[in-house]
């Protein structure tokens, strides 16, 4: 416990004595950090945008004209029982002409022209989560065509599908850009690090000795490279958050848009604490590669 | 206690001891004589491990320095008291937080350490100054601070290396005379002088070296 104390002391000591070379690091992290966050937030909503829309995507089953009761029951039936429909609701002849005339009533009349009602009865049906891909979705509709009673399946993803492609592209992106943005922030501080080691080279020495062992050296520089990352870290926290007041009272979004909740999101708590915990350990990681010759002793 | 077995040392392939085997005993007192670059510091480096030996052999307590692992290093240092010419004392701590050092490094009780750390610094007669900066002391009052700290952990061996220089006769006096009291406690004590006052007061071992050799070694088991 009180080597722990000594430790942080030391540590805290490094920082106040080098505070100029402190704050251009925590500086130069914290915007490090906010470029990646920009594009990890920028990820994350359209990530929800993109579940959203799949969360909301159906299937439309069109049964064919002049099905007999008993076989639109028996294919009511399977699709209930069907382990890949998770919702379904039923939509009668009269039905979709009764909605038709509220979505087009300008375009009514082209219907009333061929006298009897044109419009099929369908099944609208919502695809379990594990259906939704591309292929998943594909494969159903192609079993299901063949179904008695079936006249059409059709879908409309395709956009879906491009979005989760960008989003896909997006989570590549980030992973490249932040793994560079990431060895940037262990670099400065690592050069900090570096600093305040050439700063107190003698003191080292001095501890090398009276015999303090390498780990005894190195612990308060690990330390404090672990406080520079997590400075850092909140620093870009905060720098992203006014940001996005910012950019939300610039823009003024509605509550949807395009249809979909679009409210931007910020980082969760959770998310946040893992940048920070994330910051703490790339500084960690640069005092790691600062200390590794530290401490070790000459015979 | 310590043996050296034909200790060489080069600096840039320039001998700085040459061939030297020495023998001391457990709770004697051996002062190392001889004019500037003569060695002195080199032998004292070499048991201490601040510099690796190029030839010969070492043994303290039994260790093969020569041989000594990296990581055992600092484990032996602990061992050892050592009074650096230019004292090496950390200037941002107190005189207190100085003395404490090694005792914090080992990882020892608050209570002992404070009762340690007083107890050293009463010794040399610097509990007084407790609070202070180095750089608010003067230069006899460094030097006992040094040797405060490397006594505080009750070491087998003092190695001290010119402990007098640039002292006044009367301070060059009574830090001898610490040096005996600590003698007298058990400690083996060996220090590396050219001032012929300490050398008439101290009046035990000596060991001259010249251009890196043993050139005579008087009064042995004194």
């Amino acid at each position: 416990m009180k080597r722990l104390v000594h430790f942080v002391r030391e540590a805290v000591a490094n920082i106040r004595l080098n505070r100029t070379t402190t704050i251009i690091a925590v500086a130069t992290t914290a915007f490090t950090l906010a470029c990646f966050g920009v594009f990890l937030l920028l990820y994350l909503n359209l990530r929800a945008v993109a579940t959203s829309l799949q969360s909301d995507f159906k299937v439309v089953v069109y049964v064919q004209d002049g099905v007999p009761p008993q076989g639109l029951s028996e294919l009511h039936a399977s699709l209930k029982t069907d382990p890949g429909v998770q919702a379904l609701t039923y939509v009668s002849k009269e039905q979709a002409l009764t909605d038709f005339r509220a979505q087009f009533p300008t375009e009514y009349h082209l219907l009333q022209g061929l006298g009897e009602n044109p419009l099929p009865a369908s099944f609208v049906v919502t695809l379990a989560p594990a259906l939704r891909s591309p292929d998943a979705v594909r494969r159903w509709a192609e079993r299901l065509k063949s179904a008695p009673g079936v006249d059409q399946v059709q879908y409309s993803r395709d956009w879906i599908d491009n979005l989760t492609t960008i989003v896909g592209f997006l989570e590549l992106a980030a992973v490249g850009i932040g793994t560079v943005l990431s060895a940037a922030s262990v670099t400065i501080i690592a050069s900090t690090i570096r600093l305040t080691l050439y700063a107190r080279r003698d003191e080292i020495e001095i501890m090398r000795l009276i015999g303090a062992t390498g780990g005894f050296i190195k612990i308060p520089y690990l330390i404090e490279g672990a406080m520079l990352g997590a400075m850092g870290s909140v620093l870009s926290l905060v720098m992203l958050k006014g940001g996005f007041e910012l950019f939300k009272i610039r823009l003024g979004f509605p509550g949807r848009f395009l249809g979909i909740d679009s409210g931007f999101y910020f980082f969760s708590g959770q998310m946040a604490t893992l940048i920070v915990a994330a910051g703490l350990l790339l500084g960690f990681i640069g005092s790691v590669l600062s200390v590794l010759d530290l401490g070790r002793a000459k015979p | 206690m310590i043996q050296l077995f034909h200790a060489t040392k080069y600096y840039d392939r320039r001998p700085a001891l040459t061939d030297v085997t020495l023998q001391i005993d457990k709770g004697e007192f051996v002062l190392l004589m001889g004019p500037s670059g003569a060695g002195k510091t080199t032998l004292l480096k070499l048991l201490y491990c601040a510099t690796s030996l190029d030839e010969g052999q070492i043994l303290i307590q039994g260790r093969n320095v020569a041989r000594i692992r990296p990581s055992a290093v600092p484990y032996l240092r602990r061992t050892m008291g050592v009074v650096f010419q230019d004292f090496k004392l950390l200037p941002k701590k107190s005189v207190y937080d100085n003395v404490a050092l090694p005792l914090l490094v080992q990882g020892l009780s608050a209570f002992e350490t404070r009762r340690k750390v007083m107890e050293a610094l009463k010794a040399v007669g610097v509990d007084h100054r407790k609070e202070s900066r180095p750089a608010m002391l003067s230069a006899g009052e460094q030097q006992r601070v040094c040797i405060a700290r490397a006594i505080v952990n009750s070491p087998i061996i003092l190695l001290a290396d010119e402990p007098t220089g640039n002292m006044d006769a009367e301070l060059a006096c009574e830090i001898v005379e610490l040096f005996r009291t600590i003698n007298a406690r058990g400690t083996t004590v060996l220090v590396a002088t050219h001032n012929r006052q300490v050398i008439e007061q101290v009046g035990r071992r000596i060991v001259t070296l010249d251009q890196g050799k043993v050139v005579s070694d008087e009064g042995r088991g004194q």
